[in-house]
Order: C-alpha cells, then structure tokens, then sequence
C-alpha cells in the first residue's frame, strides 16, 4: 500500500478540496551498499575535517555558503528556519491553462492526489470540471520547507499533481549556440519526405513497448548471484516466456520428425504418382 | 633456487621447474610426469587449441592446494608464444589470451603449473562464433556419472532425430559433456537458445531425473544440463586436458558404446581415465574428438 507523502487541500476561490499526495513514480534505480572487499563489512562514512583529520559530530557541523574561494558566510540551521515558506498546508490554484500552453520541460515530478475524509464528492466535482473543460490547474504549494509551483490534472481515475520548474530555472535559449538559422529552410520537397518517413513510423504511444534493460539485467545478476549460481559476463539474450517457445517448439519439431515416414518411402510414393 | 631442468623442443629450449614436486598426492603424480603427459598427448590435444583463447588454470602448488585461473597470458612468455586481443566487456578492454599453438607453448604452459586447459567453444578470430555446442551434465550427489551416462543418451537421441552427430566425453571430473560440432555460421544467441531449450525439454520429459536451473538446492540426486556455457566469455575444460582431481584424471573422449555399456552396468570406472589410459587410448583409437573439429552441422530451425 501506498502511504501518503503530505496531506492538505486543494484550495481556490471559496472552494477547499481536502487531499492527500502520493508518489506517482517509483524509480527502478538500484541501489548499493558499500563493503569492504575482502570481508563484506560495511563501510561507514565519516565527516572529518581535512586539516586536522578529526571527526566533526553533527552538532558541530553548520552550513557555509562560498562566495569566493575559501570564504564562506555561514548560516544556521535556525536562521534558515525563520525564512520558510509558511506551511500552509494547502495547494493554492492560481489559473486554469490549457494543457498544451505548458511545454514539458517545465514538469519535475509526478505525485497523485487522493481525496482525504469526506471530499470525495467535492473531489470528483473538481475533477469532472476539469475534464470537462480541459483545463489544468497551476497553483503553488509547500512541501518540505520548499515551495513548488505545480500543474493539477486528471489522469486517469484521479487527480494528478507534477511539480513544475520556475521560469528561472529554465535555461533561455538565447543562451545555447548553434541554433538553426533563417539559411537552413528547408524545401518544400524535403518536408514533403520527412513528412512521408514520420508518417511511416506514427505510432501510438505505448509506454509498455520502452523497457528499462539494465535494471532488469542487474536485478537479474543480483538474484541469481543470492541464490549462489555460477554468474555469466552477460545474461541470456532470451527473455523467460521466449525460451518456453523455444522449448515447445523443439518439443513440436521432434514429434514432427518422429511421425514422418522414413525418407526411402516417401520418395517411392512420389515416384508411384 | 629452485632446481631448474633445461630441455629443447622442437626449436626452442625452455627451463622447467620443480619437476620432482608431487602434483597429486594420493598417486604421487609429479609435475614432471604431468609436463610429459602433456607432451606426449600434444599430438592428440594441439588441435583442439589451435587458435582458440585458453584460460589456464594454475595450481602452483599441486591439484589439492590453491588455484587460480589465467586469461590474460602472462606478460613473462617467451616471445614465441603468441597471443589474441579478446574484447572483455566486463573489464572494458582487451584481453591477451595465450594461444597454444605447438608443443613447446603447451610445455611452457604446463610449467607454470597449468593443470587444467579450459578454452572457448570460438576461435580468437571469430569470437562471436561458437564452432561448437556444448552440454555440460554435472551429477548433484547422490547422483553419479552413471545418472549422467543415462541424460547424455536422451541427448544423443534428440540429436539423432536430426540427423545430428554428437559427441560424449568425460569431464575429467565427475560429470560427462557432449558436444555438437557446428563449424558453420551461427552464433550464441541462437546455440545457448537451443541448448537451454533442450534441456528445459529433457527436464520437462525427466523431471525427476534431469534438472536445468543452476540452483543447488534443486539438484540434489538429479544431473544438471548446463546449457550455459555456450556463452562468449565463457570457456569450457579442453579435451585432453587434466584435472585437478585426488588422481591424475583427464577429460576424455569416449565412445557411444562405452556410454551405453556404462548405463547398463551402472559402471562409473568404466568412464574414469587417468593420464597413462588416455595415452593408451589414443594410441590404439586415435583421437575419438577430431569430428568437433571438422565436422560442418547445422542446427535445425525451429
């Protein structure tokens, strides 16, 4: 079960939505720990300070922002605390856009909005609207001590919330080099074939096609190094469900060998036709 | 100092270490007795190196001590042994692998205490191309080379339907391996396929008898078809080679017949040579193995 990340409510005008915020995306990155290669025992990391190479305990530890080499404004972690962005707990909407005005690079991350106790009907109401005018929401909200801009819409059977980048944060592109110019144009009848060859590739977009290869080929390493088998430089081409295939097949083929009458007669019964 | 012995090959002369030292303690099988095997079963053993990058398993210190497994060729050989880059993914680079191409090669590499040859079902200059597959069947105790005499004959009934020629040795070991001499174009993707696919086959037909997952604890008192090593990066014990066994046990040719002869007796001596039998064996049968080599199969499209 999905646990939620933050609880609160979608507010705008006089309208209050109660909801909770689950995680959208679970990442399949894996993870490792860090041994000692000889004994497996675990490595420990330790703050030290380089100078005199003793170890600093957390307490001791503050924050220091460089501003030029090797000079540093320091800041409490209590004097950051005074700066927070009040915790409001709700997730102001500001506009309703189309969704298409929005380029991608803006979103960040993808959590799923629930209805909390009671808003399910307010919940749905919103949602439907939503649907029906196919707008989405951009509001704001506060989610560890940090303020996110965020697109609401529907998707699928509940409201889905990305978190968005600021327009600052977007790298303008005056800044890049080699943008095509006004010389490159193309013809109309270069258009016309690379419009033919798109054409031939459209497909629907299924994200089931698009598999995450090395992660399934180091989960799979993992699994069979516990299990204490002997470890290939690369796993089998085959996936699991082909092999059986393959092994139905060879099943099928020597059955078909065995009832085929030996090569002598058939050659006879041709020659008799 | 070790004592050193000089002796000259063919062309080159070598210097040989320690051959008094006792290499297999329970016959008192020498290294120098291990270097003349060797050189007396080059004859037999050399074409089945030919051009083929060889892991060399090294036992310094006899069969019963600590080994450890070759594959870039030390950086020490003379410079008549020659070598062959191997592209190694999981190392990111090439390497070096020995090629033990004469008798002199073979002896250099039996003096750095090579017990076990272990070399790849491809030549070095078509690394993608297995000339061969390979079934390697390995008796989880209580389970004997006789249980295995039984799944190499499935396996050779099988290849028979086909219209194939398939051919068993001995591991050297405790298990028997069979081979299928391809020698024509093809690749690991389609013999590993094939190979898992029969043994999945023959576990599905046996399943009490055969199993074809590596994992232990489902191979006790059945024999293991390990379709894995038809793999580029991996190597399989060269025939002819020795092992590191209590006795001076070789991976050996045999016939069907002897197969057969051992299932029906449930005689596991019966497929155990040591040095001297396979040199005897060689000498009245010639070299049972030579087909591997030059035999051109086709696997059957399915």
């Amino acid at each position: 079960m999905q646990r939620p990340i933050w609880s609160g409510a979608i507010s705008f005008g006089l309208v209050n939505v109660p909801v909770k915020l689950y995680n959208a995306v679970r990442k399949r990155t894996v993870s490792f720990h860090q041994l000692r290669a000889k004994d497996g025992c675990r490595i420990r990391l330790k703050k030290v300070c380089p100078a005199d190479g003793a170890e600093v305990p957390a307490e001791n530890i503050v924050k220091g922002y460089e501003i030029s080499p090797d000079r540093y404004v320091t800041v409490s972690a209590e004097e950051l605390q005074t700066l927070y962005p009040q915790a409001n707990r709700s997730i102001e909407i500001e506009d309703f856009v189309l969704l298409e005005e929005i380029d991608p690079l803006y979103f960040e991350q993808s959590y799923y909005l629930l209805p909390d106790k009671g808003a399910a009907k307010s919940y749905k109401l919103l949602m439907t609207a939503m649907r029906d005018t196919g707008r989405v929401a951009v509001a704001r909200f506060v989610l560890r001590n940090k303020e996110y801009l965020a697109a609401l819409r529907p998707a699928g059977l509940a409201l889905s919330l990305a978190t968005m980048h600021f327009a600052d944060e977007v790298i303008p592109q005056e800044e890049l080099e080699g943008l095509p110019g006004e010389e490159t144009a193309p013809t109309d009848r270069e258009l016309a074939m690379a419009g033919q060859l798109i054409e031939s590739l459209t497909a629907k977009f299924d994200p089931n096609k698009y598999r995450n290869e090395y992660y399934r080929r180091v989960m799979d390493l993992i699994e069979r190094k516990a299990e204490g088998q002997k470890i290939v430089a690369r796993p089998a081409a085959e996936e699991g469900a082909k092999v059986i295939d393959l092994m139905a097949a060879l099943e099928a083929s020597l059955a078909a060998v065995k009832k085929k009458p030996p090569v002598k007669e058939r050659r006879k019964r041709a020659s008799a036709r | 100092m070790p004592a050193k012995t000089f002796v000259r090959i063919a062309d080159q002369e070598l210097a040989l270490s320690n051959l008094d030292k006792i290499f297999y303690p329970a016959t008192g099988f020498t290294k120098g007795q291990m270097i003349d095997y060797y050189t007396r079963i080059a004859p037999a053993l050399l074409p089945h190196l030919a051009g083929r990058p060889v892991t060399l398993k090294r036992y310094p210190d006899g069969a019963s001590d600590d080994f450890f497994y070759q594959k870039e060729c030390p950086s020490h050989r003379p410079d008549w042994v020659p070598t062959a880059p191997v592209w190694s993914e999981s190392n990111s680079r090439n390497i070096n692998f020995c090629l033990l191409a004469d008798t002199p090669a073979l002896v250099w590499a039996a003096n750095l205490a090579a017990l076990e040859l272990h070399t790849s079902l491809s030549l070095a200059v078509a690394v993608a191309t297995p000339t061969m597959m390979v079934f390697d069947l390995d008796p989880g105790p209580p389970a004997t080379v006789v249980d295995c005499t039984r799944v190499a004959l499935w396996l050779k009934e099988v290849f028979d339907h086909y219209g194939l020629v398939s051919l068993p040795k001995t591991s050297g070991s405790k298990g028997l391996q069979v081979y299928v001499p391809l020698n024509t174009p093809t690749d690991y993707d389609h013999t590993k396929a094939f190979a898992r696919a029969l043994a999945q086959l023959l576990e599905k037909r046996h399943p009490d008898e055969v199993v074809s997952r590596m994992t232990k604890a489902l191979r006790t008192g059945k024999v293991l078809v390990d379709w894995s090593q038809n793999d580029e990066h991996k190597t399989t014990v060269c025939v002819y080679s020795l092992r590191a066994r209590p006795r001076p046990t070789v991976s050996t040719p045999v016939t069907w017949e002897e197969v057969s002869a051992a299932w029906e007796k449930r005689d596991a001596a019966a497929l155990t040579f040591e040095a001297g039998d396979v040199l005897n064996r060689v000498e009245r049968q010639g070299d049972l193995f030579a087909p591997v080599l030059a035999l051109k199969q086709q696997l059957p499209s399915l």
